[in-house]
């Protein structure tokens, strides 16, 4: 379980945001420059926020901010690098160490077969293309089975089918494994397609927090049923 | 376009390496036995050798940590560290040996420790790591400077402790400068004259090992001391530099 309190000044607004999250998936939506990638890189430490609390499954992980490795997240952005002196497996079994490896070979091949990284393996990043890349950094992140996963625009870039799959791969995992997921990502199509809840923020206060069909019924605010009409 | 990159690069290296052509002037036959080849290069590579591991093992954590060092800590800090790289190195041996010499307050304290603070080994290892600390400092920095912020920090969301994601993902993508931050330093510390020559004449390390000769001697003394120097010194920058060419390229 999630629960945060956080306030945090950016230079145009305050940020203001109260929730919490059990095992399931919430969609943080709302226009760009709302403040959802600062929420999230607040949850993930990266940011400080000035106030607030931020709690996972009881241990406080701010105040004071705890670091970022005592965390148990998967974090993954667009702008998401592996790390070019390491090849694909290296990347992906990155965060495990060799007992971790030996116990867990039925989840890392799980991750090889529906990610199709079995042919990519033994290559170097330079050689992936930008899907390829995702894709590993989407195995790198879930390698060691986080409690919390957040996702910021992973999918932007690519191309719809690629997305789809991924979609389904993430939505198959997290029922499977029962993490939290929290994912940004400025087209509602996608967004919806990946979690039933969202909450909808607008210069960093949440307006609004249900289903997409309740948001659609009742849109707490005009911007926000200018961009659920995409949907 | 290529055949004047070649003619300008086939220039350059003429003139570089023209003063090489007076390894065959005319100054009668060389002097093998009597040029102390044995003892001076004992002295330099040990001693040498020794204040590298110093350097590296100072030096490494000292540039990584200026790298995200606070303003203005880390303007001072670089202000003086620039202050011991431009010192000319007869300076640097003149202020040593007033501040460290036998006749200080610290050298006399050392001394009582039985570390003496000139014409001893202790005194050229010193002075090789302070003409040397500097150049160490400022390339191992920009070697850490070039390693993305952003691949560090995934290693720690990753669950990786600060000091396995030194380990793990900044030394390994900072080895290249490392290593030319390595071989700048042995070159310097490994060439130095001017400052030796003050704190440290005895034991003769090479270049000091040449000017000895010179004096006595003459050429025939120096030339084949020289050939030896160069043959057993360049081996290291050399590797280091295909190295990294080769690994760049990979």
């Amino acid at each position: 379980m999630l629960e945060c309190s956080l306030i945090k000044t950016r230079p145009d607004f305050v940020i203001n945001v109260e929730f919490s999250v059990g095992s399931s998936r919430l969609g943080l939506f709302g226009p760009s420059g709302s403040g959802k990638s600062t929420l999230l890189s607040c949850l993930a430490g990266l940011e400080i926020p000035d106030s607030g609390y931020i709690r996972w499954n009881g241990q406080s992980w701010f105040p004071p901010p705890l670091p970022l490795h005592r965390r148990s997240l998967g974090y993954l952005t667009q702008r998401e690098r592996l790390f070019p002196h390491l090849s694909v497996a290296e990347n992906v079994l990155f965060a495990l160490n060799a007992a971790t490896r030996r116990r867990q070979e039925a989840w890392v091949q799980e991750i090889q077969s529906q990610l199709r990284l079995k042919a990519l393996w033994d290559r170097a990043p330079r050689e992936l293309s930008g899907g390829q890349t995702r894709r590993v950094a989407l195995a790198r992140a879930l390698c060691r089975k986080p409690g919390l996963v957040l996702l910021d625009e992973p999918f932007a870039g690519l191309d719809r089918p690629l997305v789809r799959e991924l979609i389904a791969i993430i939505k198959l995992w997290q029922e499977e494994l029962g993490f939290t997921l929290l994912a940004v990502d400025h087209d509602p199509v996608v967004l919806e397609a990946l979690c039933p809840d969202v909450i909808a923020i607008e210069k960093g206060q949440v307006i609004q927090r249900g289903s997409w069909q309740e948001l659609a019924t009742r849109p707490a605010s005009p911007t926000l049923r200018g961009l659920l009409d995409k949907i | 376009m290529r055949g004047r990159t070649g003619l300008a690069f086939a220039i350059a290296a003429v003139i570089l390496l023209y003063p090489l052509w007076g390894l065959v002037a005319p100054v009668g036959p060389w002097q093998w036995h009597d040029s102390h080849i044995g003892s001076a290069l004992a002295t330099s590579f040990s001693l040498t050798g020794l204040a590298l591991v110093l350097v590296v093992l100072a030096g490494t954590p000292l540039a990584w940590s200026l790298r995200t060092a606070p303003e203005p800590l880390r303007s001072a800090f670089e202000a003086v560290v620039l202050l011991s790289v431009l010192m000319p190195p007869l300076a640097l041996g003149l202020l040593l040996i007033l501040a460290f010499g036998p006749d200080t307050p610290l050298g006399g304290a050392l001394l009582r420790l039985g570390l003496p603070t000139s014409n001893s080994p202790t005194a050229f290892v010193a002075t090789q790591i302070y003409a040397s600390f500097g150049y160490y400092l400022l390339a191992a920095t920009a070697a850490f400077e070039g390693v993305p912020p952003e691949l560090e920090q995934s290693g720690a969301l990753l669950g990786l402790t600060t000091f396995a994601v030194f380990r793990r993902i900044t030394l390994p993508l900072a080895r290249l400068g490392l290593a030319a931050a390595t071989s700048i330093a042995w070159v310097r510390a490994l060439g130095e004259f001017g400052a030796i020559m003050v704190t440290s004449y005895y034991p003769h390390g090479m270049p000091v090992q040449l000017w000895v000769n010179l004096q006595d001697q003459g050429l025939p003394a120096v030339l084949p001391l020289l050939v030896v120097f160069l043959l057993s010194a360049l081996p290291l920058p050399w590797a280091f530099h295909f190295f990294s060419r080769k690994r760049r390229r990979a």
